[in-house]
């Protein structure tokens, strides 16, 4: 039988899908299993290396019981399979995922720049696993892996990510195998730790300025939530987890805090690195400014500025997640809990020691005349005591060079000036 | 050459007694505490200067500083009790107690002081001739008692500081706040006056420059005493008590340790006073 008379007859048994899927593939493989049809017919090598499928393809995948027809349906417009709708949209069956990718930032560049991935940019053709596959692309701990290689590509960065808001999206894979989440992939082998999708969504993928971005701030908590269950519980009780439900701002327009404006987002640490402790108050104080000002005025502060951990840092007294006003008796600093928030660094502390002022501002009189009043005696005492003193040197000074200048004008050798 | 640094070294004659081994000792201690205790301390005053952390961890990071600064704390109280028990010693030993609480031999201020405080401004201003001192001048009995004051308080509030949870059995907690204030205000005037006025006095004017090495030799020429302290040289010869206080020229090794330690101590001391003042300024 000629090829040709051969492939038509082939051709026309399958589409009639009486075919099991089985006897169907091994039709297809009949050509596409077979460089040298493929390569036939005026066929080209390229051409034959595209339409290739090796045997065996879809064994073991997920697919593995589909028939190629009911992906590849362009073959019904005959032979040679027209080429433009060769593929059946993945959604067909998958339709959720479909709807979450159309609506992504991935979506929207496929159709107008074509430089995003598509179903089987993640997730393979053939050989699509389910993500639990340690073979599967989007197993977790490929996950950043796969991202990356368009998110730490130089030219996806300089096409998309080539502004200043975008330093975080330049940086975002590199920094993330140093995060405690990448860590806990990478070194410690943990796949329920969070990889990119587990943030970002896994199809509707969308920048963090979108708000139906699971990025988006109005989402974080939610987010993260999802693995820190008991964190958010404890948050949304807290003054900050309030004020943000209630999308409180300060008189400044500050939004209330979420957990990246603490923990980044790329850049998340263990909570007990001094590093990022220590340099987490900077942080507190971007709203907390008399606070924070005051706070470095103590002992405390001080030690803290200077990059050590030694001495209380404001969530050592307000706690991490669950700070509440001082007037809440469910804070850690209401004053009938002192006594315990003090004691966890000063063992000893009794009710006199909580008396410290923790936010002391010597500078106010209204509010601390008992520090004020020492401040100012301390204060008057080191600028007289210098100021007299500073007096005294210049004048003898300017006194001494005097001196000097008439010595010299008189022809004196040294002037008064000498003890011989 | 190198002798002639020193300014107690300069003058004609004999070499005459100043200071006591003991009293120089306890010198050499205030210098080393005071230094250990400023380079320990001031950035954590201005711990938000850039040069804070820096220093910090030269020093052994905040708690290596911390212990360095602790020491420190335990010589300052060493030097002066010792001062202290010296003193009563001295004064139940002596023939005339009198002397240690009144006269030119006391560190009391006297109302020649006040005339001598008076004269000296009157003389920078070419209206009067210049003071000449007894045995202390006014600045060095300013010196003395700013470092009783000064130890008596930031010793006092330091301890306070030290031992937080044993000073709250009977303080309330905003002592410690107050305890802060004055530690750190006092120990900044204390820094400020050594390492500018009580350089100045002592090694930096005219008459002295560069350096005075009179508190580690213990003894200056007759020349030195008769343009610093006359009035103790004249009392003393009409007295006949001058050749009681002879003594051997210092060795050259103590001559050459007393102006490389006098100097390192001032070039620190500058050097501290300097980026003090340009955090100030800031």
């Amino acid at each position: 039988m000629p090829r040709a008379l051969w492939m038509w007859f082939s051709l026309a048994v399958t589409a009639l899908g009486a075919v099991p899927a089985r006897a169907q593939v091994v039709q297809c493989q009949k050509c596409h299993g077979n460089r040298a049809v493929l390569a036939g017919e005026g066929g080209t090598a390229a051409q034959a290396a595209r339409l290739y499928v090796p045997q065996q393809a879809l064994a073991g995948t997920v697919h593995e019981k589909l028939r190629c027809a009911e992906c590849h349906v362009g073959y019904e417009r005959g032979f040679p399979h027209v080429p433009s709708s060769t593929t059946r949209s993945c959604a067909a069956c998958h339709e959720t995922e479909g709807r979450d990718w159309d609506q992504s930032i991935h979506a929207q560049n496929a159709k107008e720049q074509g430089d995003a991935p598509t179903c089987t940019g993640c997730h393979g053709i053939h050989q699509i696993y389910p993500a639990s596959d340690r073979r599967s692309p989007t197993n977790a701990l490929n996950v950043a892996a796969l991202c990356g290689k368009c998110h730490n590509d130089a030219r996806i960065i300089g096409t998309y990510f080539s502004t200043a808001a975008d330093t975080q999206a330049q940086r975002a894979v590199n920094e993330y195998f140093q995060t405690v989440h990448g860590m806990a992939l990478t070194e410690a082998g943990l796949v329920v730790s969070a990889t990119c999708n587990d943030c970002h969504g896994a199809h509707k993928v969308l920048p963090a300025k979108s708000p139906d971005s699971r990025v988006n701030r109005a989402h974080v908590a939610e987010t993260c939530g999802t693995c820190h269950v008991g964190v958010r519980e404890t948050f949304d009780e807290s003054s900050h987890g309030k004020a943000l439900a209630a999308g409180d701002t300060t008189a400044d327009g500050h939004q209330a805090p979420v957990c990246i404006d603490c923990h980044t987002g790329h850049q998340i640490v263990r909570a007990d690195e001094p590093h990022w402790y220590v340099g987490v108050v900077e942080e507190c104080g971007s709203c907390h400014e008399k606070e924070y000002e005051t706070y470095l005025e103590t002992y405390h502060g001080k030690v803290t500025a200077l990059g050590s951990a030694l001495a209380a840092q404001c969530s050592e007294c307000h706690t991490a997640h669950a700070m509440r006003p001082a007037s809440d008796p469910a804070s850690s600093v209401y004053p009938m809990n002192l006594m315990k928030t003090c004691g966890q660094c000063h063992a000893e502390a009794n009710v006199n020691f909580t008396r410290y002022y923790a936010h002391g501002d010597p500078k106010s009189r209204t509010k601390y005349p008992l520090l004020f009043w020492p401040w100012l005696a301390m204060t008057t005492l080191l600028v007289s005591v210098m100021s007299f003193f500073l007096l005294h040197t210049a004048l003898w000074l300017i006194r001494s060079a005097v001196d000097y200048v008439r010595a010299r004008r008189r022809g004196g050798a040294e002037g008064t000036v000498s003890h011989g | 050459m190198a002798d002639r640094l020193s300014v107690a070294q300069r003058g004609e004659g004999p070499y005459l007694r100043r200071f006591s081994p003991l009293e120089r000792w306890l010198h050499g201690f205030v210098i080393v505490s005071f230094f250990g205790l400023v380079m320990t301390g001031i950035p954590l005053h201005f711990a938000g200067a850039p040069w804070a952390e820096t220093l910090v961890r030269a020093l052994g990071g905040v708690a290596g500083a911390g212990v360095i600064h602790r020491i420190c704390a335990i010589i300052t109280f060493g030097y002066f009790f010792t001062h202290l028990g010296s003193l009563v010693y001295r004064i139940a030993k002596s023939p005339n107690k009198l002397s240690y609480f009144w006269g030119p031999d006391s560190m009391i201020p006297q109302f020649k002081d006040v005339r001598d405080v008076i004269a000296m401004f009157k003389w920078f201003f070419g209206l009067g001739p210049r003071p000449t001192f007894d045995r202390f001048s006014y600045m060095e009995k300013f010196d003395y008692w700013a470092v009783f004051w000064g130890v008596a308080i930031i010793g006092g509030s330091g301890l306070l500081l030290w031992f937080p949870e044993f000073f709250a059995k009977f303080l309330p907690g905003w002592a410690f706040n107050i305890a802060t204030i004055v530690h750190g205000d006092e120990a900044l005037l204390a820094l400020s006056f050594i390492f500018t006025i009580h350089f100045f006095n002592v090694h930096f004017r005219p008459e002295k420059f560069p350096i005075d090495t009179v508190i580690f030799t213990g003894r200056a020429t007759v020349g030195y005493m008769k343009e610093e302290h006359p009035l103790q040289y004249e009392r003393l010869g009409a007295a006949g008590q001058l050749e009681g206080l002879v003594e051997a020229a210092p060795s050259s090794t103590l001559t050459a340790w007393s102006i490389v330690l006098g100097f390192a101590a001032l070039a620190i001391g500058v050097g501290l006073i300097v980026l003090v003042a340009w955090t100030l300024l800031q």
